[in-house]
């Protein structure tokens, strides 16, 4: 049952159809003991009167007898003889007990009342059935004004249900309406207490999910921009390798060629590993590792650039530091920070990174000897595609926005400042979930 | 020719100044807005690509402000910005032609000729005088309908002359339009290239006026 109107209409019809039997049993109930009460006295009472009346006129009997009650009056005298009989009822029995007594005559219970004297015997019985009969007609009474009722209220009940549901019904109009690329709020005005509640919810949704479009559209956007120049370099230096006229022009155009397609490979495994490191992508869960081994690892890769430039890299990651991590985000947050230290120092600097856990907070920090970020740049330098200068580097723009976007998703601070080597300290801090070994 | 390429990108700027020395022209290159400003506020080019994402500033600024300084030298947009509305505000901030990222180099040398001839105040794409002809395009030169064979250099210096026949050139305009920064410049070389033009397209092609410079005699009339 999956309409709140015809549940309402359910559950009320059920508690009226409960109400009338309620209604009826104790009603029946009542009734049945009152008259049970009533008729004994009367019963009592007209054994009494006959008896002390003495003979009983035949008028007079009749008189108390009334014929709807079905009372029943037999006088015997003290040898047995039947003297008087209000009407013939030949199933009675001829001998009564004193006082009250339910006697059970062809399947029928009888109620009596016998008073003796010492010349006669009088009882007075009526049918119990009359008793419960009397009771059932009250009980009727009482529950036929509900059942002529029901299906008025539950004619109401689907109105006003209709009615109240009316808001629910514009909600969904509202949303229906709506193609993939309207995702204003939808009007909360008027609406009730229990509906508005949910409109609020929607519209909340509605508006995190515009947010996050936006996100992904800039993404696109700017990545697409961003391809442009590498694609743009690879076609002139393709063209420039087609033109080239003598041997010498020839290598070096297939060296500048060859130089563009690193880059521009580059930059679109940036983009992925950002595109994979942002919130809402299908992370891998993250598991426990040991942060000095994964760390070893990821800068081997950098090695041959450090020593291409003549860099004295320095790695200090010898005692395991435990965090829950993603094995390939947390390798391309490393080899993005070491390829920055590398790469922006001047050729020959110094570049050190240190894995350790003081105070049990697993830290991973690279401090170079390059140029360095003045304070003031420090949070712009996380944007994508923000480069710093000009810079003959041929950067991506997108190597802090993967390291921030990595430990975010790590819950850990990345904090720059000055290294004591002369240029940029970056400092990662993972909070929660790790501990020192 | 002497070109200014403003473009930061090391790669693209690198290719591109390559291609056009090939061509003959001398090529400077600066990478920033800054750069560009102080470059065309102190020397005289006879083209600009122009870049517009540019750090440190905005190429469609740089352009405002050379116009707004009177400077008419061709400028042609090199952008990745491909709006409709980019492409406006490009040119109707000044820039002579929009070309957007990546384009062809084939391309962009008929826009740069292009732009030279309307520059010159001509639609014909021959420059012809004397029995000369000179085609940009494919920097073919005919004596009488027969192929002469130049060096890039030769090329360059009989294009000048011939853009605007009668216009006296200094050996200073014309090593000025030969090198870019950085390039050594033979001493005499410009006679030298006279010479041997001379030598390939009759002695009394290029005219010299002592202490002032070459140009091509109109008296001895050409279409042009």
């Amino acid at each position: 049952m999956s309409s709140l109107r015809a549940r309402l209409l359910l559950a009320l019809l059920g508690l009226l159809a409960a109400a009338a039997l309620l209604l009826g049993g104790l009603t029946y109930r009542n009734v049945r003991a009152q008259t049970e009460a009533l008729f004994d006295y009367q019963l009592r009472q007209m054994a009494l009167s006959l008896r002390d009346q003495g003979e009983v006129a035949p008028a007079q009997a009749s008189a108390l007898v009334d014929q709807q009650l079905d009372f029943v009056v037999q006088v015997w005298t003290s040898d047995g003889r039947a003297i008087y009989a209000s009407r013939a009822h030949e199933a009675l029995p001829q001998r009564a007990q004193l006082g009250f007594a339910d006697v059970v005559v062809a399947g029928q219970v009888w109620r009596s009342f016998s008073v003796t004297l010492p010349s006669r015997v009088i009882q007075v019985s009526q049918p119990l059935a009359i008793r419960r009969q009397l009771a059932a007609d009250a009980a009727w009474r009482a529950v036929w004004p509900l059942l002529l009722l029901a299906p008025f209220l539950a004619a109401a009940a689907w109105w006003l249900s209709a009615l109240a549901l009316r808001p629910l019904q514009r909600v969904a109009a509202d949303v229906r309406r709506r193609d993939e690329q309207s995702l204003q709020p939808l009007p909360a005005d008027g609406l009730p207490d229990e509906v508005a509640p949910l409109v609020a919810a929607l519209n909340a949704l509605l508006q995190r999910l515009g947010q996050s479009l936006d996100t992904q559209r800039a993404f696109v956007a700017d990545a697409a921009h961003e391809l442009r120049s590498p694609l743009t370099a690879l076609k002139l230096q393709l063209q420039l390798l087609r033109r080239a006229g003598s041997e010498a022009e020839r290598s070096a155009a297939a060296e500048a060629l060859a130089a563009g397609i690193e880059r521009a490979a580059r930059l679109v495994e940036q983009l992925l590993a950002l595109a994979r490191s942002e919130p809402g992508a299908a992370a891998a869960p993250l598991q426990p590792l040991d942060l000095s081994e994964l760390v070893r690892e990821a800068v081997a890769d950098t090695v041959p650039l450090a020593l291409a430039r003549g860099t004295q890299f320095e790695l200090r990651a010898d005692a395991p530091v435990r965090i829950d991590g993603d094995r390939a985000a947390l390798g391309a947050l490393v080899r993005n920070l070491a390829d920055n230290a590398v790469r922006y120092a001047p050729p020959g600097a110094r570049v050190e990174v240190l894995v350790a856990a003081p105070d049990g907070v697993p830290t991973l920090q690279v401090d170079d000897a390059g140029p360095g970020i003045p304070p003031a740049e420090r949070e712009r330098v996380f944007d994508r595609f923000y480069r710093r200068g000009q810079g003959d580097e041929p950067g991506t723009g997108l190597g802090l926005a993967i390291v921030r976007s990595v430990a975010q998703r790590h819950g850990a601070d990345v904090e720059l400042g000055d290294s004591p080597l002369g240029g940029l300290r970056v400092r990662l801090r993972f909070g929660g979930g790790g501990a020192a070994a | 020719m002497r070109f200014l390429l403003v473009e930061d990108d090391r790669m693209i700027g690198d290719s591109l100044r390559a291609a056009l020395r090939m061509e003959g022209h001398a090529v400077d290159w600066v990478r920033d807005a800054a750069a560009a400003e102080a470059t065309l506020g102190s020397e005289v080019f006879d083209l600009v690509l122009l870049d517009l994402g540019l750090p440190q500033g905005d190429g469609l600024q740089v352009l405002r402000s050379l116009r707004a300084r009177g400077n008419a030298t061709p400028v042609i947009v090199l952008t990745a910005r491909d709006g409709p509305g980019d492409r406006v505000a490009g040119l109707d901030a000044g820039a002579d032609d929009y070309l957007v990222k990546p384009f062809e180099l084939d391309e962009l040398g008929a826009r740069i000729r292009a732009v030279l001839r309307r520059q010159a105040g001509r639609a014909m794409p021959l420059l012809a005088h004397a029995g000369v002809t000179l085609d940009p395009a494919t920097r073919q030169v005919q004596r009488d309908g027969q192929p002469v064979l130049l060096s890039a250099r030769e090329y360059a210096v009989l294009e000048l002359l011939m853009q605007r026949p009668g216009a006296v050139l200094s050996r200073a305009q014309i090593e000025d339009r030969l090198y870019g920064w950085g390039e050594e410049i033979e001493s005499n070389a410009v006679s030298v290239y006279v010479h041997q033009l001379r030598k390939k397209l009759g002695a009394e092609f290029i005219r010299s006026m002592r202490g002032v410079g070459y140009f091509l005699d109109t008296a001895k009339g050409g279409a042009g």
